[in-house]
């Protein structure tokens, strides 16, 4: 190894007790002033910049490195709060990260008190709009009536009520999606400390064959997960007829409920 | 994708038929998380900023070719509409 570099995946406010031993040989524990710092020692060989450039654009090394990045977290996070870093963050030294950690001693401090006892757990929303156009059909009397008519019609006015039909669907499909999607997102919000939208990932990037319609992070409680999951199954039970998808994933590092780019951590 | 088993813990009350993939986190729910979010450094300290930045124009570049991309078969399907709308097939 040319020099060590200092990979920091979170700062801890006391020496964790590490339930997934297979994780050990990941990490190890810096005590730096009053806290802990859950780190590696990379080569420079890997972590310059230039390293870096080549990386980001091998899918393999992204995928390893990513999950080994949430893995470690979560496996710390069991047992007590955790401050996540943004994958990739690297310091030159330990006396840069050790410098860092007495400059923000208050943020993390705070930080880490508000993130104690609560978990960030993800939904996705997906709808086939396929099966929601058949559902559609079969729900709207509206349309059911509009149908009854184009079969009853001429060809030339069957042609027009055809394309009448296929505007409604739609409008209805639109309205329906929207519609679920809201109720959803305010069961979330009324049961979460805190809510964050984000983005919708295309079909390209989820690689399936229906559409996000909802991303959010939620924040929650620990003593209401319970509430929150039974809530996310009720959905599910309701809408996954309908052609919504409801995915959860949890709990998560709490990744979206640390301030980015707060002007203090501005070295 | 193949998907792959992770290690992230789940709830102890977790019952097993809600959340029906915790035992295997794909990679999109990763990125969507570790990329753009978490403690964010700049400054002298750190050497990666600029290159964490590159992720980041990464995936936004993935995004927008995505983007490009649906825009294109959007304007095709304009295109098609154009050639093929309401008008031309009441004139057949």
């Amino acid at each position: 190894m040319d020099s060590d570099f200092i990979y920091v995946y979170c700062i801890l406010d006391h020496r964790p007790l590490l339930e997934d031993q297979s994780l050990a040989s990941s990490f190890e524990v810096l005590p730096v002033k009053e806290y802990y710092a859950a780190i590696k020692h990379v080569s420079s060989n890997e972590f310059s910049e230039e390293s870096l450039k080549k990386n980001f654009a091998d899918p393999e090394w992204i995928e390893t490195h990513t999950r080994n990045h949430v893995e470690v977290i979560s496996s710390l996070m069991v047992n007590q709060a955790v401050l996540p870093f943004k994958f990739g963050t690297v310091f030159k030294s330990e006396e840069n990260l050790e410098k860092f950690i007495e400059e923000h001693s208050s943020y993390i401090k705070d930080h880490l008190r508000a993130l104690e006892g609560k978990e960030e757990w993800s939904v996705k929303i997906y709808c086939d709009k396929k099966v929601i156009r058949d559902k559609i059909v079969e729900l709207s009397n509206e349309l059911r009536e509009l149908e009854k008519q184009v079969r009853e019609s001429s060809p030339g006015k069957a042609f027009l009520m055809k394309r009448k039909k296929t505007a409604l669907v739609e409008q209805k499909t639109r309205e329906l999606m929207k519609t679920h999607g809201q109720e959803c997102y305010e069961q979330y919000k009324n049961i979460s400390e805190s809510i964050r939208m984000n983005n919708l990932l295309p079909r390209e990037l989820t690689e399936r064959q229906d559409d996000m319609i909802l991303n959010v992070a939620c924040f929650i409680d620990r003593k209401n997960v319970s509430n929150f999951l039974h809530i996310t199954n009720l959905q599910r039970e309701e809408y996954q007829p309908l052609g919504f998808s409801i995915d959860v994933t949890g709990p998560w590092p709490p990744f979206n409920f640390v301030e980015m780019n707060d002007s203090r951590l501005q070295s | 994708m193949e998907s792959r088993p992770n290690k992230i813990p789940t709830h102890q009350d977790m019952e097993n038929n809600v959340v029906d993939r915790s035992q295997e986190v794909t990679l999109h729910e990763i990125l969507d998380r570790v990329l753009n979010k978490g403690v964010v450094l700049a400054g002298d300290l750190v050497i990666s900023v600029a290159d964490i930045d590159l992720v980041y124009v990464g995936v936004r570049v993935l995004l927008s070719s995505v983007e490009t991309l649906e825009r294109i078969q959007s304007d095709k399907q304009k295109e098609n509409e154009h050639m093929h709308g309401p008008n031309a097939g009441i004139n057949r």
